[in-house]
């Protein structure tokens, strides 16, 4: 029996026009002769990552999520508070934190208001407060919206990085980017949909499951770019190996799995087949990516790299815009060490200036370059971590502060979201919202909202429970963010 | 966690309505069935707002039960039994008011003009109402009689295909079957030898010679190892704490335990009993404390700030989780917070759960070398460290006299623990510290010299070998109180050790019960669950999905069995065997069902694509470790040891430092490189790549069904990982030594055809085997 006309057609269309290596030796004509009793359907060729419809029209189509890990000091950074300045040392009125948990409550964690050292001013035509350490971002207020009033639900680093990801803070759920390219996919056929990069002295607590795809398939699952040996792991051939022998392998893997197609119809093997493909095509695509030395000596200065190898935040923000550039869905940028306790390594002195001088310039010169090359309409950029830090100081070798969960700043760039909005308001502390808190979910509807997903209707069911990113509880799209 | 996925509540909906293809209301004269035409629109549809949940119930109807629905409310009815004319369910569901339409517009929901007219005539039809059918004890049916079929399972599934006018596949060819059930029964593929001796059995005799087959894998040390890792993702099984700081842990014992009760064929009622609660039978061994490691596997926070409560709570939110989905298939987990939406499990009873699993301590238990007296040696060690001290007062004088001579350029050179001993107050120093800081500076003193030996084998032997994660019950329990909103910090009232009132009666004799009655409860008899829920767990292996599609949910929003008869069967047969799981294989795995060919058939693909029926098989892509481990085997390498200590083989640099604490990963030497995947070291937070990338579970929840994803990187990782290579080297050799068919058949199982040889002999030997051990089919059982 000769192989179904459909299926012959499928086949055709499939080496001829979306196999970027060439035929090769393919007895593909004397393969289909000899088939088989492949069921007369269809064999539908498969890439779970291809671009998938939307709910509703979207404004946006990429996320770039830069994470300062660990939980940066909004007020040293966005939250102007002469009170808590005038009030330094003085214990925070009962009020604010009767019945309230933090972490370190067994050991380090105070109760007096910490003023800051920091010098704000206001910038732009909106006339954000931003302090002496964002020089940069200072300059870029106009074009993104900065939310004052995030609050979270955990204040233990890794629960709180899985909930800014997941909106859980169990394990095992998936993480944003995942279920945005479960939800519609990848325009890029030649990278992961999502990519996650590392900068700083550690990876983030809590590790590889903050990009995970939990009850997903791990085709959604974040890929690490790496910044030493393979971008991807596995991505060369081994050493030994030539290019010819690792062209050979994947030309014949392919036509021997193309015969077992053919003989048994299952779809699966088409999907394999894709796989290698993409594989090989990574093989070239990814140190392509990577290699930034094509880069104008105005674009490495815009974001202030000076070594083209060094791993650098900045050099991060660079390759994130490449990624966008190349239809990557999501990136997400870790920036590790922004827990300003006072300890030994993180204290607010003279670790944050130095954080803040890491990523200042690059981070609004990512927004600035996605603008000139008219990427920014399609692309939001965020800025933030898991939690921000409390009023109140904090005392071990030298000065910090605690974790805090009521109120901590974010910002939002391009993407559908609005330039020089400043949304929220904390009180004279910056301890709790007095206007528009905002929750985690809201910002996860929202940033949905934007790719054409609608929250509640991106759901996958497992163990009984649909699982949303966005979680039981009703979340809120930010009109009041959004164009 | 991971992972059982569904696409969506589709599949779910495709199977229910499969189930229907001819028994369903399809024509306006049948009968509905509650539980089975229904049930399911209701509880999609309905009982998220009107049902079991009390909190989230609107208006306060609730649709749940027929007294309330149909009961008489400010003179308006739901449900008017006969009558939808006079029924607000009829009016709300039909109206095109947008506002007074249900279910409401922004639920999303939306009832199909099908799911409207099956809730039309069931009120016609009086309305009646069933209990759900998963909580009814199953009954045995007699197997329908099929001509010439005597399987009891064949005559279920056969008769069935009938029905839909389709007839099963052929019997697959002697090479795929014994490919296939060595792989599914021992993870392992058939060697040369074993499967010229199966064909040449089969050729004399078919059934004798698989039958034979089944009893030599069923025997197999290594049946063990793969059905231990179906309980060991259940039991979400890591070698780490989790969380940010993921420090490694030592629970291996507990894997060994598994394998080995597997091995032994251990009652399935027994199993349950000693890893629920081993350590509360009397006079408890040292293998049933072991045993109890099974909820030790929850992860520990290490972070600096945390609230131990907290966390500690959230374990036992995990055990009661886990506890409901593995045995009872249920997501008693959703009533941690509020009354369950969908099933009648409320908060209280939720709590009364809890309570069983709140009454430990979490020791370590050190598990000794069975050849040595350990009181004996304890004293001994009392003893010789009592000897130490009193040479360390004889020598206090010289010791300070040397320790004010030494340089700070001698003591740079020093180890760090050495160093952090010499600068320890003298007065203040540890018992280690005083040895460490004697033996730079007194150590060539004989009596200190031997006693120092003496008591570094002792420790060795007592204090540094092997421990393992246990459970231990407080003599007096904790108190347990419901939390409002599952929140630790917001108790509400106290709440005693309690099951769920929609199944089975607890018995207790005690006044406190405790988790040995939790666990008597759950392997009852009459636990309509237990006995469904495993069974079915078993059968997804075997055919890549259970007779209930949603294998952890048997609740109202799972699917309902295709073959509900069957599955019942087979409930009752399980438990008449004694709870073997060794009987419930060899049932399976000798029908005509599992032995049939997995080719697509254009007949079957027409009427049932999606093989519900079982028509035929399927061809299942390997877990992940089987992928390494059928690469071993192929070439050559596989080191076939049981247990002991897990391994560390080659994985790719860097992959340790993408954790907050970056991790060692020394790679194991000799034939530890080359064990199983069941043995290798998995951290959490950082698990081995090459297992992740085929869907291994990652330890944090548990996990009762794998997801099967095929992605480039499981390519990436074929191709080029450092481990698969140094196999296909291996697997050079053979070819050069065997020749390509001999290579070709120890990857796939079968003999290559001439097409194929013609495609491979055009390759390099290294080329060869590297395509080989790439192969779709080398990685899938067919």
């Amino acid at each position: 029996m000769n192989c179904h006309p459909h299926l012959r057609q499928l086949l055709r269309r499939h080496f001829f026009s979306r196999c970027s290596m060439g035929v090769g030796s393919i007895a593909l004509t004397s393969l289909m002769a000899k088939s088989s009793n492949a069921a007369e359907g269809t064999v539908v060729m498969r890439n779970p990552l291809e671009p998938k419809p939307t709910h509703f029209p979207a404004k946006a189509k990429n996320i770039i999520f830069l994470f300062m890990a660990g939980g940066p000091s909004q007020l040293e950074l966005f939250e102007h508070k002469p009170k808590l300045t005038e009030l330094n040392g003085q214990p925070i009125p009962e009020s604010y934190i009767a019945g309230k948990r933090f972490a370190f409550m067994d050991s380090s964690h105070k109760i007096n208001l910490l003023g800051t050292k920091r010098t704000f001013k206001q910038h732009g035509q909106s006339g954000a407060w931003v302090s002496d350490l964002l020089p940069y971002t200072s300059k870029i207020v106009d074009e993104i919206s900065i939310l004052k009033t995030c609050k979270t639900d955990l204040f233990n680093h890794a629960p709180a990085k899985l909930f800014m990801n997941t909106g859980s803070g169990q394990f095992g759920r998936p993480s944003m980017g995942a279920w945005i390219t479960y939800g519609i996919g990848s325009e890029c056929d030649n990278l992961p949909g999502f990519v996650v990069l590392q900068s700083g002295p550690r990876g983030p607590r809590g590790g590889a499951v903050l990009w995970g795809s939990g009850v997903l398939p791990s085709t959604y699952q974040g890929v690490p770019l790496r910044n030493q040996g393979d971008p991807i792991l596995n991505l060369s051939a081994p050493p030994s190996v030539s290019e010819a022998q690792q062209r050979q392998l994947v030309d014949t893997v392919r036509e021997l799995n193309l015969k077992r197609l053919i003989e048994t119809g299952d779809d699966e093997i088409s999907t394999r087949i894709n796989a290698y493909e993409m594989a090989y095509r990574m093989q070239t695509s990814a140190p392509e990516l990577m290699d930034i030395s094509d880069e104008s000596q105005e674009t490495l200065d815009l974001y202030g790299i000076q070594d083209v190898k060094e791993t650098t935040f900045a050099r991060n923000c660079l390759l994130a815009r490449r990624l966008v550039e190349r239809g990557v869905r999501f990136v997400q940028l870790y920036d590790t060490n922004w827990d300003h306790h006072g300890g030994p390594t993180e204290n607010l002195e003279k670790h944050l200036p130095e954080n803040c001088r890491l990523i200042d310039q690059s981070s609004s010169a990512l927004v600035r370059d996605l603008k000139q090359r008219g990427l920014l309409e399609d692309t939001i950029v965020i800025w933030g971590g898991e939690f921000g830090r409390t009023p109140m100081g904090e005392v071990r070798e030298s000065t910090g502060r605690n974790h805090h969960i009521d109120a901590f700043t974010m910002w939002f760039a391009g993407g559908g979201f609005k330039g020089g909005e400043i949304y929220g308001e904390t009180d004279e502390f910056g301890f709790g919202a007095i206007e528009n808190p905002v929750h985690v979910r809201d910002i996860h509807a929202t940033l949905l909202h934007q790719l054409g997903l609608d929250h509640e209707r991106l759901s996958v069911r497992f163990q009984g429970l649909d699982f949303k990113l966005t979680g039981v509880t009703p979340a809120n799209i930010l009109n009041d963010l959004i164009l | 966690m991971k992972r059982f996925f569904v696409l969506l509540s589709l599949v779910v909906m495709a199977a229910n309505q499969l189930i229907g293809l001819s028994q369903a209301a399809d024509s306006a004269s049948s009968t509905i069935q509650f539980n089975r035409d229904v049930l399911p629109i209701l509880a999609e549809k309905c009982f998220a707002c009107h049902g079991f949940d009390q909190s989230g119930r609107q208006a306060e109807l609730r649709l749940d039960n027929r007294e309330d629905a149909t009961a008489k409310r400010e003179g308006l009815v739901a449900i008017e039994p006969g009558r939808p004319e006079a029924s607000g369910l009829w009016a709300r569901i039909t109206t095109t008011d947008p506002d007074e339409i249900m279910p409401p517009e922004k639920t999303g929901k939306h009832l199909s003009a099908a799911e409207k007219d099956i809730l039309e005539r069931w009120i016609v039809q009086g309305a009646p109402y069933e209990k759900h059918w998963s909580y009814i004890p199953p009954v045995r049916a007699e197997p329908p009689i099929v001509e010439g079929v005597s399987h009891p399972i064949d005559r279920f599934i056969h008769s069935r295909l009938h029905q839909e006018g389709l007839h099963p596949s052929k019997r697959a060819n002697a090479s795929t079957l014994i490919r296939r059930v060595s792989l599914d029964l021992t993870g392992l593929p058939p060697t040369l030898e074993e499967m010229d001796a199966f064909e040449s059995a089969s050729s004399k005799d078919g059934v004798k010679a698989y039958e034979e087959l089944v009893q030599r894998l069923l025997s197999s040390p290594h049946y063990g190892e793969r059905w231990g890792r179906w309980w060991l993702d259940q039991a979400r099984y890591a070698d780490s704490n989790g969380y940010s700081i993921d420090a490694p842990r030592q629970i291996w014992k507990y894997r060994d335990w598994v394998i080995n009760a597997l091995n032994e064929d251990m009652p399935f009622d027994e199993f349950t009993i000693e890893q629920l609660a081993g350590d509360l039978l009397p006079n408890a061994t040292e293998d049933q404390k072991i045993a109890t490691g099974f909820h030790r596997n929850t992860q520990i926070n290490q972070e600096g700030g945390i609230d131990k409560e907290q966390f500690r709570i959230d374990s036992v939110f995990d055990r009661v989780a886990t506890t409901g989905t593995v045995w009872l298939g249920l997501s008693i987990g959703c009533a941690q917070c509020h009354d369950h939406k969908f099933d009648p499990i409320s908060q209280n009873e939720y709590y009364r759960l809890f309570a069983f699993l709140n009454n430990q301590d979490e020791p370590t238990l050190k598990v000794f070398d069975p050849d040595i007296d350990v009181r004996q040696l304890t004293a001994e060690f009392k003893e010789t460290e009592k000897r130490l001290s009193k040479i360390f007062e004889e020598h206090a004088d010289e010791l300070e006299a040397w320790e004010t001579g030494l340089t700070s350029e001698f003591k740079k050179i020093l180890a760090a623990d050495a160093r952090k001993a010499l600068a320890a107050n003298r007065d203040k120093r540890t018992f280690s510290q005083k040895r460490t800081v004697f033996s730079i500076g007194f150590g060539s003193v004989e009596s200190f010299r031997d006693a120092n030996e003496r008591y570094e084998e002792l420790d060795e032997l007592l204090n540094k070998g092997t421990s393992t994660l246990i459970l231990r019950e407080l003599d007096k329990p904790r108190k347990t109180t419901v939390f409002i909103k599952g929140d630790f910090t917001r108790p509400a009232e106290e709440v005693t050790p309690g099951t769920l009132s929609i199944l089975h009666p607890f018995e207790s004799t005690s006044e406190s019960p405790n988790r040995l009655d939790l666990a008597l409860w759950i392997t009852h008899p009459k636990n309509p669950l237990t006995a469904r829920v495993i069974v079915n767990r078993i059968w997804q292996h075997y055919f890549g999905r259970g007779l209930v599609e949603t294998d952890s949910d048997f609740g109202l929003l799972g699917s309902r069995p295709t073959h509900p008869e069957l599955l019942d069967w087979l409930a009752c047969e399980f438990i008449d065997r004694q709870w073997s799981m060794k009987e419930m294989h060899r049932l399976i795995v000798t029908s005509q069902t599992y032995q049939q060919s997995s080719e697509d058939l254009a007949a079957l693909r027409a009427k049932d694509s999606n093989n519900y029926l079982l028509g035929r098989q399927r061809r299942l892509r390997l877990d992940g470790e089987i992928v390494r481990d059928v690469a071993l085997v192929a070439s050559g390498m596989l080191s076939p040891k049981i247990g002991g200590p897990p391994v560390f083989p080659p994985i790719p640099e860097g992959v340790m430092g993408q954790g907050q604490v970056k991790r060692t990963w020394t790679v194991s030497k000799g034939d530890d490189r080359y064990r199983r995947g069941v043995y290798t070291f998995v951290y959490r937070a950082t698990p081995p790549p090459s297992l992740n990338v085929f869907d291994v579970p990652d330890g944090y929840s548990t996990c009762t069904r794998r997801n099967r994803s095929n992605t480039p990187l499981q390519s990436l990782t074929m191709m080029n990982d450092a481990g698969f290579f140094e196999l296909a080297t291996e697997l050079e050799k053979i070819i050069e030594r065997d020749g390509l068919k001999a290579a070709f058949r120890r990857c796939t199982s079968r003999m290559p055809n001439d097409a194929e040889l013609a495609v491979l002999r055009k390759l390099d030997s290294i080329t060869a085997a590297r395509v080989l051990l790439n192969l779709d089919e080398t990685i899938t059982r067919e």
